[in-house]
């Protein structure tokens, strides 16, 4: 049985409740990712900034947007431990395409990674992970 | 002046062909990184295009014998290269896609001339500001 814990990205990036929707932004932006993860000092998960809720933004005034104003909630709890078919069918059911994955042992919601529609493609692939690098180094230089 | 799709869209888009079963899409996606796969017919007319999304719906079908063109998102959702970003953002927010189809101006044309990524436009969203302070 595949778990969640196997597919995610280890790791999640996290903005502050007060930073600037310019700074997640440019978050996105460096790290090519669609997602930032909000916390707060004693790291504890509150919500996240998709892609779509910062495109609303656009042309807008950004630097005095904070990340809180735009987030969404932290709502659905996943634990690493579900099968993949339980976050799958979630993920088709409430049509999202991110899941933020929490530390179950922890006392405050610490997230400890992040499962995207991509990882589940992936998995459906059956491509195995790195085999693009593999392809990368294979060419002559 | 406004600024117009043309700017931020990428030229070009990775294809499939609509009797490409589910499987080699999402191959054809993780192998070149993308999220999106547009599908084309023989003539290269756009049918439609394919978000991971869709692929995460057909999940637990048979994904050999699934065809493209039974998962895809028909094509409706398009933009021209002329028409203002504000536009594009608009589309993009109400019907919460990340990824546009840009085809010609011309009204009998269905080839893909590009897509306008979500990614793009955050890309200027972070620059913008830095140039004007």
């Amino acid at each position: 049985m595949t778990r969640v814990c196997d597919l995610m990205h280890r790791g999640v990036l996290y903005c502050f409740p007060d930073d600037s929707a310019k700074t997640v932004a440019e978050m996105m932006a460096t790290n090519q990712i669609r997602s930032v993860a909000v916390v707060d000092e004693t790291g504890e998960v509150w919500g996240s900034v998709s892609m779509l809720d910062l495109l609303r933004l656009y042309g807008k005034d950004l630097e005095n947007t904070q990340a809180q104003q735009i987030m969404r909630p932290y709502k659905i709890e996943v634990d690493p431990q579900w099968p993949v078919e339980k976050a799958i069918e979630l993920m088709k059911k409430r049509k999202i395409e991110h899941l933020l994955i929490i530390d179950p042992h922890a006392g405050p919601k610490r997230p400890v990674g992040i499962l995207t529609d991509f990882d589940i493609v992936r998995y459906m692939s059956d491509v195995e992970l790195g085999v693009y690098e593999q392809m990368l180094k294979m060419l002559p230089e | 002046m406004e600024e117009t799709v043309m700017r931020l869209m990428k030229r070009g888009a990775i294809t499939c062909g609509g009797e490409a079963s589910v499987r080699e899409v999402a191959q054809i996606m993780v192998m070149n990184r993308i999220r999106y796969c547009v599908v084309v017919n023989e003539k290269h007319e756009v049918l439609g295009i394919i978000s991971a999304r869709s692929i995460l719906k057909a999940f637990g079908r048979d994904l050999g014998s699934t065809k493209a063109k039974d998962i895809l998102l028909p094509y409706t959702i398009t933009i021209t290269p002329s028409s203002p970003l504000s536009a594009a953002i608009d589309l993009m927010a109400k019907r919460r896609i990340e990824h546009l189809i840009v085809v010609p101006d011309r009204p009998d044309s269905r080839v893909v001339y590009g897509l306008l990524h979500g990614e793009d436009l955050i890309r200027a969203m972070a620059k913008e500001k830095e140039a004007k302070p």
